[in-house]
C-alpha cells in the first residue's frame, strides 16, 4: 500500500477541492487520548466451513511442536502463537450447526426462534445476545482512556448481500446483527471520507430529535422501543460528528488501488485490501477491536486462484476417505491462514505511534471458524488460533483444553482487557471461570 | 418476593408459593407438547395458582414469570425462596419446575416464541427507499404498463444525417441484433455505404446492481442510457481492430431507463467519397449485449425491451447493509448504526443532486422572479410525498421555513430540507395501524405493490376521499397491478419461490459435462424468469401453469444441450421440451442443476425445495453431526439407492423418508437437467409418494405426477399465498387476523388461480380491514 506524501496531494487524487479542506484537516484519530496508556487490540478473524482436523492440528502438546500443513504459514510467528483445542461451542437449540456456528460463536447464547431454515433444522433467527467483541468494544468505550471514534470495526470479504443467519457473527445486543463492510472503498469512505456536508447536517439534528419526539408520542407503546433506539443513533451521530471534529488526521491517508469488483476471483485482492485498512485504522487509533469475517457460515467460495474449481462448502461435505478433496481444503485452510500469516506480518512491522514496540505486541489476533470440521457439522473442536501478544497469553503453545465450553475463553478475551465479567452468553457454560494455564 | 442480582443484567423476578394443596388446573394449559411434561405437571399444581397457568401472573402474584435467569439458577433460587412459607420446594422437583417454566414461556427465547403476531413499526427497506427517494427526487417514473410486444423504436434513415425527409423506415425491433451484409437495411432502398439508425425506447433493469452495455459492430455506435449526459457506450470513432466499445451504468432493480441508440454507418467528418472509384462494400453489422449483474454478456432479450422512453430518474448508489431476513422474508425491522449511518449518507447523496439540478427537478428557472417562494412550494410537495401526507403548518413550519432562515442561499435551505425530510422517521418509518385513513390505504397499496411512496394518481384518489370506497381501492390495486413495477416485485418473489433469488454460481464436473459452462449456467437462468414472466404475466396469469406447461424458453445454446431443434444462433423462443417427460417449473433444468451436485443430481436438495418452499413445510431437527457417504464410495449404487442407504438409520429417516420420495420423482433428470433413463448403468426409478397436511397419502408416478399434484393440492396453494402474502404485507399474516390466508385461498381458486387477483387481494386485505364498512373520516396519522 501506498501512502500520500502531503494532504494536497491526498486531495487532488481524491478530486476534492479547496473548499473541503477544514473538513478533511477534521480528520479523525485519537493521536492524545490514552497517551500514557498501553492500547489493548483484539482482532477476531473468521474463515467458514471447518477444518481439516489431521492436517490442521499439531500432533503435540506443549511448546515443542510442528505446525501442520494448514498453520504453516505461521512459520514465522511460531513463538507468537497459541493453539487451542479441544475448545467446544457447547449451546444447542434452534438453527443447524451452521448458524448456530456463527451466531453463537462469537455470543455464545441460544438463537432466537425465526423462520430461516438451514440444513434440515429447526428454523432460527438472530442471536439472542451481544458477542464478546461488541461487549469489549463496549467496556473500551465507557473509559475516556481508551475511547476512540468507532470503537469497534467490522470487516469482510465477499460477504453475501444477504442479511440472515450464516452470514452475520457480530451482535450488538439481542436481535441487533451487525453488518460487515465488505467493500474495501465503502470501509476507506467511512474511515477517511469528507466531513464536508457534517456541519450541516450537526444543525439540523436539533430539529430532527423535536420531530422524533412528536412522532413518538402518536405511536403504541410496543412501537416505541424502535424509536427510541432510532433517537439514539441521531445522538451517537452527533457525537461522531463533535468527535470529528475536535481530532487531527494523525496518520497518512492510505491510497487504495481502485476498481477492485466484489466478485469471487477478486478474494484475494480484497482481502489484501481490507487487511490493509485494518491496519491503517489501528495506526490511526480509529477502533481497538475489529472482526474480519471471510464469506459467511457455509461460505461456498471458488478457490479459483489456487486451481481448485469446485464451492468451499460443496468440498468440506466430502468425506474423509475423499482424499483429493481433504488435500484441497487443506490448501484452503493453508490461504487463510496465509492471510492471518499477512495480518501478523503487517502488524509487526508497524511501529507503535509513541515507539513501544509494534503494533503486533499489543494486538491478539484470534482466527476461528464455525465448524470443528465440514462433513460432520461438529461443533466439537471449533478452531481457535491466537496470534500476538495483546492480551499477553503465553504464547509459543499449543494445548488441548479438553472439551471445554468456549463461552469460557470469550471470558478470558474480556478480562484480558481488565473486563472481568463473570458469565457471557448461556450462564450455565461459565460457572467454572475463564481459561486456566493462557497467561 | 424479589430478587435482584448484579449480574450482566440487572432483572428483577417475582415467584410466589401457595401452600401445595392447590387443586390441579389444567384449562388453559400452557403448551400442546411440552418438552418437560412433568416439570408441567408440577408447575401446574403447584404454582400454577398464584403465577397462572402460562406463567403469565394470578391474582395473588401478578407479575409475568420471565426474566434472563439460565434455567440452573432460576432452579435454585426456586429451591432457596419458593414458596414463601419455611418449607421449601424439593430440589428434584424444583429441577424440573425451572426447566418446563424456561422453556415453555420464562427465557426471553420462549418469550419470543409464544409473542402473538401483530403489526409491528417498520423502516422501509433497501429497496423500498432507494425507489422511494429516486421517485421523490425526479418525479415519477414513467409508468410502463403491460404489453404483448417488446423491442425497440427503431427509425432508418436514408443518409448520416437522421432529417424526418430521410426516413424510410419506422418500425419495433424486438431485439438490436442486426447482420445487414453489404446491402444495408433493405436492398434498394439503402446506399449500403451510407445510412443511419436510431433506436429508442426503455430498458427494463430485472436487479441492482452494474449493468456492463457493450456494442457489437465496426461501425460508428453510440448509447446513452438513462437521459445520461455523455454516452455509456461511445464508439463514435472507430479505428481498426478496436474492441467492441463498452461502458457501465448502476441501475436500480425494477425500473425502466431511457434507451437511445445511434448507429452509423458513414464516413465521419467531412464527406469526401469519391463513389466512382470507390472501394467494396464493407459488411455491417450491429447487436447491442449487456452483462447484467452476475450474468454472462448476451444480447439484450426482446423481453426488457419497450418501445416508449422513460424520462430521466435519479439512481442513488449508497451502500446498505441488507434488510432482516430472520422471518424468511425481508422486512424493516429493527435500526441499527450501520442503517441509520446508510440512511444519511444516502440524504446526503439525494440532496447533492436536488441542489445541483434545482432547475430541473424543480421546474424552477434560476432567475424566476418569484424562486424563493416557488422553492418553498417545491418543498412543501416535496414533503407531502415524502410523508405521504398532507403537511400541518407546524410541520411547514419546522421543516421548511425554519430552514430556510437558516440558510444562505436558497439551495443551501433546500439541501437542508431534503437531508431533514429523509432523515425523517415519518418518511423512514411505515404507515401502521390506522386503516381507516385514506392516506395510509394509499401507502399499503404502493409500497405493496410497487415498493415505493404513492403516485400521483392515489394521492389523488386520497385527498378526494374515493379510497374510502372498496371498490376504488380494489380498482387502484387493480391499476398498480397492472404495471411493470408490480411485475418487478412478483419476479422477486417468484424467485425467493423457487429459492434461487440468490443468483448461485453453478458448476459442474467439466469431465461429465463439458458442455455445462458459465455461457449455460446464465442462458438458464435468462430461460427460467422467462418462464417465470410468461406465465405469471400473461393474461391468464394461472399458478397451475407453472406445473402444466409443456413449454420452455431456449436459444440455440441451449437447445442444442436440451435437444430441441433450433438453430444455433436462435434467441430465446418458447419451444415445446420433452413433452410427455417434463411438466413446467419444477422440471426446469436451471432448478434441476441448480438442486444437484458437481457431478450427480441430489434428491434430497430437490426434495427440501419441493418439500418446504413448494408445499410448505417444516421439518423437525435431524441429528447434530453426521458424516455422508461419498458417491464414489459405491459406485454400484445409483444415487437413489445411495441416499436411501445413507438415510436409512432411524433417526434419519424421520425427515428423510418425507423429503427423499419428492426428491426421487426427479429422478430421470441429470446433475445438469437432461432426461435421463439410466444412473449408474441401472434403470430409473422415479417413483415417489408425499403424505399430505391432512394425512392423505399420494402415490407419485414421476415428475409429471408431482408437478399435478403441486398445481392442484392445497397444501401447494396455501404455502404460494402465504409466502406471495408476507412478500407483500412485510408483517406476519395473523397480524390481520386468523381467517386471512384461508380467505385468500378461496378467493384464489374461485379466480382461476389468477396470480395477479392473488396479488391483488393480498394488498387489499392489508390495506383495508376484510369486512368491516369503511367510514370517510380521515383520522390521526403517524
Amino acid at each position: 500500500m501506498n501512502y500520500f506524501k502531503t494532504r494536497r496531494e491526498f486531495l487532488r487524487d481524491m478530486g476534492l477541492c479547496a473548499s473541503v479542506l477544514p473538513f478533511v484537516a477534521n480528520l479523525p484519530s485519537l493521536s492524545f487520548s490514552g497517551k500514557s496508556l498501553r492500547k489493548q487490540r483484539l482482532i477476531i478473524l473468521f474463515s467458514p466451513d471447518g477444518v481439516v482436523p489431521s492436517t490442521f492440528w499439531p500432533s503435540a502438546v506443549g511448546s515443542e511442536f510442528e505446525l501442520p500443513p494448514s498453520l504453516k504459514p505461521l512459520e514465522p510467528f511460531k513463538n507468537k502463537t497459541l493453539i487451542l483445542r479441544g475448545v467446544s461451542d457447547r449451546v444447542r437449540g434452534d438453527g443447524d450447526n451452521h448458524m448456530r456456528g456463527i451466531g453463537c460463536l462469537l455470543t455464545g447464547i441460544e438463537l432466537y426462534p425465526g423462520n430461516v431454515q438451514g440444513g434440515g433444522d429447526t428454523p432460527a433467527g438472530w442471536s439472542s445476545g451481544i458477542s464478546i467483541d461488541q461487549e469489549i468494544k463496549a467496556f473500551l468505550q465507557k473509559n475516556p482512556n481508551t475511547r476512540t471514534r468507532f470503537g469497534s470495526l467490522e470487516f469482510g470479504v465477499m460477504v453475501p448481500d444477504h442479511a440472515d443467519t450464516w452470514t452475520r457473527m457480530c451482535y450488538a445486543g439481542p436481535n441487533k446483527p451487525i453488518a460487515p463492510i465488505d467493500d474495501p472503498y465503502q470501509m476507506f469512505g467511512k474511515l477517511y471520507g469528507q466531513a464536508k456536508d457534517q456541519e450541516m447536517l450537526k444543525s439540523v439534528l436539533d430539529d430532527l430529535r423535536e420531530d422524533l419526539a412528536k412522532v413518538r408520542s402518536q405511536v403504541g407503546v410496543k412501537d416505541r422501543k424502535i424509536l427510541d433506539e432510532h433517537t439514539t443513533l441521531v445522538r451517537e451521530m452527533e457525537q461522531d460528528i463533535r468527535a470529528a471534529r475536535t481530532r487531527d488526521v494523525g496518520h497518512a491517508i492510505p491510497v487504495i488501488s481502485p476498481g477492485v469488483k466484489r466478485d469471487n476471483d477478486s478474494i484475494p485482492k480484497l482481502s489484501k485490501l481490507q487487511i490493509d485498512l485494518l491496519v491503517s485504522s489501528f495506526v490511526g487509533d480509529a477502533a481497538r477491536v475489529a472482526t474480519f469475517q471471510f464469506t459467511n457460515s457455509v461460505g461456498d467460495a471458488r478457490f479459483t486462484w489456487l486451481g481448485i474449481p469446485e464451492g468451499q462448502h460443496g468440498l468440506s461435505h466430502e468425506p474423509d476417505s475423499n482424499k483429493t478433496a481433504q488435500e484441497k481444503l487443506t490448501r484452503i485452510n493453508e490461504w487463510y491462514c496465509q492471510q492471518v500469516a499477512y495480518l501478523a506480518k503487517r502488524l509487526a512491522e508497524t511501529p507503535e505511534a509513541d515507539g513501544h514496540g509494534t503494533l503486533l505486541d499489543n494486538t491478539l489476533i484470534v482466527w476461528t471458524n464455525e465448524l470443528g470440521q465440514g462433513n460432520s457439522h461438529t461443533l466439537e473442536d471449533i478452531p481457535f488460533v491466537l496470534v500476538g501478544n495483546g492480551l499477553d497469553f503465553k504464547m509459543g503453545r499449543s494445548l488441548n483444553m479438553g472439551h471445554v465450553p468456549h463461552n469460557r475463553l470469550l471470558m478470558s478475551l474480556a478480562h484480558g482487557f481488565g473486563h472481568r465479567i463473570s458469565r457471557f452468553g448461556n450462564a450455565d457454560f461459565c460457572a467454572a471461570g475463564t481459561l486456566p494455564n493462557l497467561t | 418476593m424479589a430478587i435482584s442480582t448484579t449480574a450482566r443484567s440487572t432483572y428483577t423476578l417475582t415467584l410466589s408459593f401457595l401452600p401445595m394443596a392447590v387443586a390441579l388446573t389444567l384449562s388453559g394449559g400452557a403448551q400442546q407438547s411440552p418438552k418437560q411434561p412433568e416439570g408441567q405437571k408440577l408447575f401446574l399444581s403447584r404454582c400454577s395458582h398464584c403465577h397462572g397457568a402460562n406463567g403469565q401472573g394470578g391474582s395473588a402474584d401478578p407479575q409475568p414469570l420471565a426474566g434472563t435467569l439460565s434455567a440452573k439458577e432460576l432452579a435454585s433460587f426456586i429451591k432457596k425462596s419458593m414458596p414463601s412459607g419455611p418449607k421449601k420446594c424439593p430440589p428434584e422437583d424444583a429441577d424440573k419446575i425451572a426447566a418446563y417454566i424456561y422453556d415453555a414461556f420464562f427465557s426471553p427465547l420462549a418469550q419470543e416464541r409464544i409473542r402473538p403476531a401483530r403489526m409491528k413499526l417498520v423502516h422501509l427497506t433497501v429497496r423500498q427507499f432507494k425507489n422511494a427517494v429516486s421517485d421523490l427526487v425526479t418525479g415519477y417514473h414513467s409508468a410502463i404498463p403491460y404489453v404483448e410486444t417488446h423491442g425497440l423504436h427503431a427509425e432508418y434513415f436514408k443518409s448520416r444525417s437522421r432529417d424526418a425527409k430521410n426516413r424510410a423506415i419506422d418500425r419495433i425491433d424486438p431485439e438490436v441484433r442486426f447482420d445487414f451484409g453489404t446491402d444495408g437495411p433493405a436492398k434498394e432502398q439503402f446506399d449500403p455505404r451510407n445510412f443511419s439508425i436510431v433506436w429508442q425506447g426503455s430498458i427494463f433493469a430485472p436487479d441492482s446492481g452494474e449493468y456492463e452495455f457493450s456494442i457489437h459492430s465496426r461501425h460508428s455506435v453510440q448509447l446513452w442510457i438513462n437521459g445520461s449526459r455523455y454516452p455509456v457506450v461511445d464508439g463514435e470513432v472507430r479505428s481498426a481492430g478496436d474492441p467492441d466499445p463498452h461502458g457501465t451504468v448502476n441501475l436500480l432493480g425494477g425500473i425502466s431507463y431511457g434507451v437511445y441508440m445511434v448507429f452509423t454507418k458513414a464516413t465521419q467528418g467531412v464527406d469526401d467519397t469519391n463513389k466512382k472509384n470507390a472501394k467494396p462494400v464493407e459488411p455491417s453489422f450491429v447487436t447491442l449485449n449487456w452483462r447484467r449483474p452476475k450474468h454472462v454478456l448476451e444480447p439484450v432479450p426482446t423481453q426488457f425491451l419497450y418501445k416508449d422512453y422513460s424520462a430521466k430518474s435519479f439512481v442513488p448508489s449508497t451502500p446498505f447493509p441488507p434488510d432482516d431476513r430472520s422471518m424468511g422474508y425481508e422486512r424493516g425491522d429493527g435500526v441499527s448504526k450501520e442503517w441509520d449511518d446508510a440512511t444519511t449518507a444516502a440524504a446526503l447523496e439525494a440532496a447533492e443532486y436536488v441542489t445541483k439540478n434545482l432547475s430541473e427537478v424543480s421546474g424552477i428557472p434560476d432567475n424566476d422572479p418569484n424562486r424563493d417562494k416557488r422553492l418553498r412550494d417545491y418543498c412543501s410537495d416535496f414533503l407531502k410525498r415524502a410523508f405521504r401526507h398532507p403537511i400541518s403548518d407546524d410541520l411547514k413550519a419546522t421543516y421548511i421555513d425554519k430552514q430556510f432562515r437558516a440558510a444562505a442561499t436558497p439551495e443551501a435551505a433546500v439541501k437542508r430540507v431534503v437531508v431533514l425530510a429523509l432523515k425523517s422517521p415519518r418518511f423512514l418509518f411505515r404507515e401502521i395501524g390506522d386503516r381507516k385513513d385514506p392516506f395510509t390505504v394509499a401507502s399499503q397499496l404502493s409500497f405493496g405493490l410497487w415498493d415505493t411512496i404513492p403516485d400521483p394518481e392515489l394521492i389523488r384518489a386520497a385527498t378526494t376521499g374515493e379510497l374510502s370506497n372498496k371498490d376504488s381501492v380494489v380498482a387502484q390495486a387493480t391499476r398498480l397491478a397492472n404495471d411493470h413495477r408490480a411485475w418487478s416485485k412478483l419476479r422477486d418473489f417468484l424467485l425467493l419461490w423457487l429459492k434461487v433469488d440468490e443468483v448461485p454460481d453453478i458448476t459442474k464436473n467439466p469431465k461429465e459435462f463439458p458442455e455445462f459452462s458459465s455461457a449455460v449456467a446464465s442462458d438458464l437462468r435468462t430461460s427460467l424468469e422467462l418462464f417465470l414472466e410468461n406465465t405469471a404475466w400473461s393474461k391468464s396469469s394461472d399458478y397451475r401453469d407453472f406445473f402444466q406447461s409443456d413449454t420452455q424458453f431456449l436459444n440455440g445454446r441451449l437447445s442444442k444441450i436440451y435437444g430441441a431443434s433450433l438453430p444455433p444462433d436462435s434467441s430465446f423462443q418458447q419451444v415445446p421440451l420433452d413433452p410427455d417427460r417434463r411438466a413446467g417449473v419444477i422440471t426446469h433444468p436451471y432448478l434441476l442443476s441448480r438442486f444437484a451436485y458437481l457431478d450427480s443430481s441430489s434428491p434430497i436438495h430437490r426434495g427440501l425445495l419441493v418439500l418446504r418452499n413448494l408445499l410448505g413445510r417444516v421439518l423437525s431437527p435431524p441429528p447434530a453431526s453426521f458424516v455422508p457417504l461419498g458417491a464414489t464410495a459405491r459406485p454400484d449404487l445409483t444415487t437413489r439407492e445411495r441416499v436411501a442407504l445413507q438415510t436409512k438409520p432411524e433417526f434419519c429417516n424421520n425427515c428423510h423418508s418425507i423429503i427423499n420420495p419428492l426428491g426421487y420423482t426427479l429422478e430421470s433428470f441429470d446433475a445438469i437437467g437432461r432426461i435421463r433413463d439410466k444412473d449408474h448403468g441401472k434403470p430409473v426409478d422415479a417413483s415417489g409418494t408425499y403424505r399430505s397436511k391432512t394425512g392423505t397419502l399420494v402415490q407419485l408416478a414421476g415428475a409429471q405426477d408431482l408437478a399435478k399434484y403441486l398445481a392442484t393440492s392445497d397444501d401447494a396453494h396455501s404455502a404460494f399465498i402465504s409466502k406471495l402474502f408476507v412478500h407483500v404485507a412485510k408483517q406476519p399474516p395473523l397480524a390481520y387476523g386468523p381467517t386471512i390466508l384461508s380467505e385468500l385461498q378461496q378467493s384464489f381458486a374461485k379466480n382461476q388461480y389468477s396470480i395477479r387477483r392473488l396479488l391483488v387481494d393480498s394488498v387489499v386485505a392489508t390495506a383495508i380491514p376484510s369486512t368491516t364498512a369503511m367510514p370517510s373520516t380521515r383520522s390521526a396519522k403517524l
